[in-house]
């Protein structure tokens, strides 16, 4: 399998401040990795750098064998955690936008995804709630024929009885060989879709384990996740 | 994907400045009514109203300008915006081409609706202006200004600088706004844009009004029409005798600047 991240001796600071402190990993093509930690380890910011969206680090970074710039860009589906699509945008709007910059959107299946969700086409963001701008987001996102999909806590904001349908569509709508990276503390709702996990803590990663290595110990990923995390408890 | 990124810019960018544009429209519609109809009162009020609407489309556009610059690159829109299969060059290009419309846009609509109002006036008081200028002419103060072909090549000059100034006004506003956004100022990005600007406007303007009378770069208008010369303008004869040296020293300054921006954009960028 090809690797489509590799992450070397990242690190990165807000001030006095270390983050990221030589964060090492690197994930195969067509995996489902979940990326977990408490609150503040450096998840969002590792993502940001993986995206773009940070660029003052150091440390190698290579997404598809490239640095981050437009063409790993054009190559992964990023969900951030934040509202970002305008609120004078509609659906409609959000379509043509995407269908415009990413050649590998499939405005079809998007359509039919919104329909699903019982989203009106015509119906400005500042008038939906936050469940159905949610919605939106991940129906953008997921009708991407990407090589890497980077979801950051796609559950965050959405009710107990929608997460495992969201899920659902994850595993649905992913490419079969891509591979998608999803950051999340609710991780009882999502573990059974990991392949395999990593724990990021004080901007390291302390664990980095196929699923199937920690169910062969008898144990499930919350568990170990508490028994890392403990402390923070 | 330029031609992309800007036909979605002026989508986005449109929203902020088509309310006043309307407004607008919709006062001259009621001046000209009243034209129409001839209420008087009703008619002077609406070139009033237009006057200062004039004035307002051209702040509203450079606020817009400004507003949607940030908006849509450093608030959460930049997820957006940052993770687009484009460079940062382009991302900028789109964002200077458009804003340079805009404002372009507003300063044709100041003209247009000045000179409607003008011709209200004109209409309001029977061609009492008129006949002011025809008493100016007989009186032969007319006749001391430049020709008219004198006066239309100072208009293309007027053009130009114009243009140089929105360029210069764009350049500093886009490396302020983008130098606050970085890791080090982000915390108030509002007042550090605001310090960065003015600061750097102030320098760069005190070093060109210095360099717009020394410089040996002035236009001269005569009665024969504009002539260029490389004398300074503090040692040209003529009254209509103006440097272009503080023009070029700041637009080559916001020229720059906009390459810095560009730079941060690809190097320093850090989105919250």
């Amino acid at each position: 399998m090809s690797k489509i991240i590799n992450v070397s001796e990242l690190k990165k600071s807000y001030g006095s401040k270390e983050v990221l402190k030589g964060v090492d990993f690197s994930c195969e093509s067509g995996q489902i990795v979940g990326l977990l930690g408490p609150n503040g380890c450096g998840k969002t910011t590792l993502i940001k750098i993986l995206t773009g969206l940070i660029k003052d680090h150091s440390g190698m970074v290579r997404i598809d064998n490239e640095e981050p710039g437009a063409y790993t860009k054009s190559i992964i589906a990023y969900l951030p955690e934040k509202s970002y699509l305008p609120d004078w945008m509609r659906p409609c709007d959000a379509l043509d936008y995407f269908a415009d910059f990413y050649k590998d959107f499939d405005r079809n299946k998007a359509e039919k995804m919104i329909d699903k969700f019982g989203l009106d086409m015509k119906q400005r963001l500042k008038t939906m709630s936050k469940g159905q701008q949610e919605k939106l987001r991940l129906a953008l996102v997921l009708c991407r024929r990407a090589k890497l999909y980077i979801l950051d806590e796609p559950l965050g904001g959405v009710d107990p009885a929608a997460r495992s349908h969201i899920l659902e569509l994850i595993i649905e709508n992913h490419e079969e060989d891509s591979t998608v990276l999803i950051s999340t503390h609710l991780i009882s709702d999502v573990e059974y879709i990991f392949d395999r996990v990593l724990m990021i803590n004080n901007g390291q990663v302390v664990i980095d384990a196929h699923v199937n290595e920690i169910k062969d110990k008898g144990k499930t990923v919350e568990e170990v996740f508490k028994e890392v995390f403990s402390y923070a408890w | 994907m330029l031609g992309k990124l800007i036909k979605h810019e002026f989508k986005h960018s449109a929203r902020y400045v088509t309310a006043i544009y309307a407004c607008t429209a919709a006062v001259l519609l009621v001046m000209l009514f009243a034209l129409l109809v001839k209420i008087t009162w009703l008619s002077i009020a609406a070139s009033i109203v237009l006057y200062f609407a004039g004035i307002l489309v051209v702040v509203m556009t450079l606020v817009s300008v400004i507003k949607n610059f940030y908006d849509t690159l450093y608030t959460n829109q930049g997820y957006l915006s940052f993770t687009l299969p484009v460079k940062c060059g382009n991302l900028l290009a789109s964002k200077v081409i458009v804003s340079f419309v805009w404002i372009i846009l507003s300063v044709i609509a100041l003209a247009v609706i000045y000179f409607i109002v003008y011709q209200n006036a004109l209409a309001q008081t029977d061609g009492e202006i008129g006949t002011i200028l025809d008493m100016l002419k007989e009186s032969g103060v007319l006749d001391m200004l430049p020709s008219g072909a004198a006066i239309a090549k100072l208009l293309v000059l007027i053009v130009v600088l114009l243009l140089l100034a929105i360029l210069t006004f764009v350049g500093f506003v886009y490396f302020s706004v983008t130098l606050a956004n970085t890791r080090l100022l982000q915390k108030h990005p509002k007042i550090f844009g605001f310090l960065i600007f003015f600061g750097s406007y102030a320098a760069a303007n005190s070093i060109g009004a210095k360099l717009t009378y020394s410089l040996p770069m002035s236009f001269s208008v005569t009665g024969d029409g504009l002539k260029f010369a490389f004398a300074s303008m503090e040692s040209s004869e003529s009254v209509f005798s103006f440097g272009i040296g503080g023009t070029i020293f700041m637009a080559l300054v916001a020229v720059a600047m906009l390459f810095a921006t560009g730079w941060i954009m690809e190097h320093k960028v850090n989105i919250k």
